[in-house]
């Protein structure tokens, strides 16, 4: 049995062997390879194609990061899943979510923007985010107006990694609003693999937050555990 | 024979006048969510689509009623431009203390905006009618009816699909059937603008026993202007929000409703009810928003299968 997420830009597999976690992750539009020589009746899917692809049972992305996330931190009180397309905050004590998908602001396409007007990685902007000496203020919360206030600042002579710093604390200024107290806060998503945004969300927040090692797979992970 | 003429409303107007002063009602936001206009200038699509459909002649109607106390500043605006347009234009303001001797003042400017009463039967014929729709909606939180074939009743006696004799007939012929119902809903807020909405939910595992405006399109009634004036006058939509919450906490209540899906319409003043429902309503709650009309889409129906786990879990 596998867990399968198909988001709108990653596809992931998790499977479970001899109690090791063991997975896999893709471009979307590769998500075939993922399941080569497996039958659909051996699939829980979830994301945003989890009806689209083969499955034996299909849960939301929802539900799939309450189960995924328990593995990790079994108190986790809020979940912050930042996906490609939408953001997702889920009050594991209320049974209750937002979903902020209105514009791109909050989400992991906005870090692409960015990632893509400096011609570096998304993986890369973590390290640039650790070299920059001051944080210019980015009030814009749009994500295209920010990326021209944005470049007003390299204008006004920032340094590509302050102004990459300053647009992480934009981007996580943004999706705060979102985030209710908790005692215990846990960020999943591909995302997240970005430290700099994650320690620009901590710093807004003024609290610790926690990150799964392999905060990408929990949603494919959580289908698992959920029918399992 | 007098001619009757097609009096368009903007919102809950008391069709038992209009009727009674032989005219035809017509709500002008039943064609909406079935519309692929694209308004040029808009907040709120529900109000831009009329003023624009109705300003450019693509609905014909003869006079049009904007609810303007008690409905939406954009309504208001709205209707100017409707009215700018060359439409003869009447504004009807509904009391927000519930004063009955206000609203009758409102129905009589009414009635001789109308032209006076001329068939001082209708409004016996409506109530019966709305008889009816008070047993669809019971069939409906019994699972005797879908929600869908139950909505699509209840929404039309805004207007009573401007034929009293033809919509007996259709409230006739609706089908029962027998639903194991799971996840009890009240739908509450302005209707959603999808006219696929209901069948969307049910598909998905949420069962819509209550419809908050509908419900209000039922409940009213009287057979002459006093009568009408001192049972709209609680109209919930006009009323403060203590009086909305109060009344609805008595029908989730008597429903037994298992979750609260609230419908907001982007740029619409009911957004800013939301958490104000979420503190006074007992319920899990799902906040939803739309903006253009047309199908459900994808971002909304993830929102309502996840309302349906989280009410499975809890």
């Amino acid at each position: 049995m596998i867990g399968l997420d198909v988001g709108s830009t990653t596809a992931k597999k998790v499977s479970i062997e001899d109690g090791k976690i063991k997975y896999q992750i893709t471009g979307t539009h590769n998500w075939k390879d993922l399941i080569a020589g497996i039958d659909g009746k051996d699939i829980i899917s979830t994301g945003y194609f989890r009806n689209t692809v083969p499955h034996r049972a299909s849960v939301t992305e929802i539900t799939a990061a309450i189960y995924g996330v328990r593995h990790y931190f079994p108190d986790a009180d809020v979940i912050v899943d930042i996906g490609g397309q939408d953001t997702k905050v889920i009050d594991v004590r209320k049974n209750n979510f937002i979903i902020n998908d209105k514009c791109s602001a909050g989400t992991g396409a906005f870090l692409e923007f960015v990632a893509n007007y400096f011609k570096i990685e998304l993986t890369e902007m973590g390290s640039y985010h650790g070299r920059a000496k001051r944080i210019p203020a980015i009030n814009n919360t749009c994500g295209v107006f920010a990326l021209s206030e944005m470049i007003s600042q390299l204008v006004a002579g920032y340094t590509q990694e302050e102004v990459i710093a300053g647009m992480h604390y934009a981007f996580a200024r943004r999706i705060s609003f979102m985030i209710p107290e908790a005692e215990s806060l846990v960020l999943i998503g591909g995302t997240v693999k970005n430290k700099g945004m994650v320690s620009a969300l901590s710093y807004i927040l003024k609290k610790e937050v926690l990150v799964p090692d392999e905060p990408q797979i929990v949603n494919a992970l959580g289908a698992l555990k959920y029918y399992s | 024979m007098p001619v009757q003429k097609k009096i368009a409303i903007t919102a809950l107007v008391p069709p038992e006048l209009i009727y009674a002063c032989g005219d035809e009602t017509f709500d002008v936001n039943n064609v909406i969510p079935e519309s692929k206009k694209y308004p040029r200038n808009k907040l709120c699509a529900w109000t831009a689509i009329w003023q624009e459909m109705l300003s450019k002649r693509e609905i014909n109607i003869d006079s049009l009623i904007v609810v303007a106390g008690g409905d939406c500043h954009n309504a208001l605006v709205d209707g100017q431009k409707v009215a700018m347009s060359g439409i003869p234009t009447h504004f009807f303001f509904y009391p927000f203390d519930g004063s009955a001797e206000y609203l009758e003042s409102q129905l009589l400017k009414l009635r001789d905006f109308l032209g006076g009463i001329k068939s001082p039967e209708k409004p016996g014929e409506i109530r019966e009618l709305k008889d009816l729709g008070l047993e669809i909606d019971k069939k409906r939180a019994q699972g005797k009816l879908s929600s869908s074939d139950a909505f699509r009743i209840l929404i039309s006696f805004s207007d009573l699909a401007g034929d009293l004799d033809k919509f007996r007939e259709t409230i006739s012929s609706v089908r029962e059937t027998d639903i194991e119902i799971n996840n009890r809903i009240a739908l509450i807020g302005v209707p959603p603008i999808y006219h696929d909405f209901h069948d969307v939910s049910q598909s998905l595992g949420l069962h819509v026993v209550f419809d908050e405006l509908p419900y209000e399109f039922i409940r009213h009634s009287g057979t002459d202007i006093h009568q009408i004036a001192r049972d709209y006058c609680n109209y919930t939509f006009a009323r403060p929000l203590d009086f909305r919450i109060k009344f609805l906490q008595k029908e989730l209540q008597k429903r037994k409703v298992d979750g609260v899906v609230h419908y907001t319409q982007f740029a619409c003043h009911h957004m800013l009810e939301d958490d104000i429902m979420r503190s006074n309503l007992d319920y899990p709650m799902l906040t939803i928003q739309g903006d253009l009309p047309g199908n459900t889409p994808e971002q909304i129906k993830l929102r309502l299968e996840a309302f349906r786990e989280a009410l499975e879990r809890s």
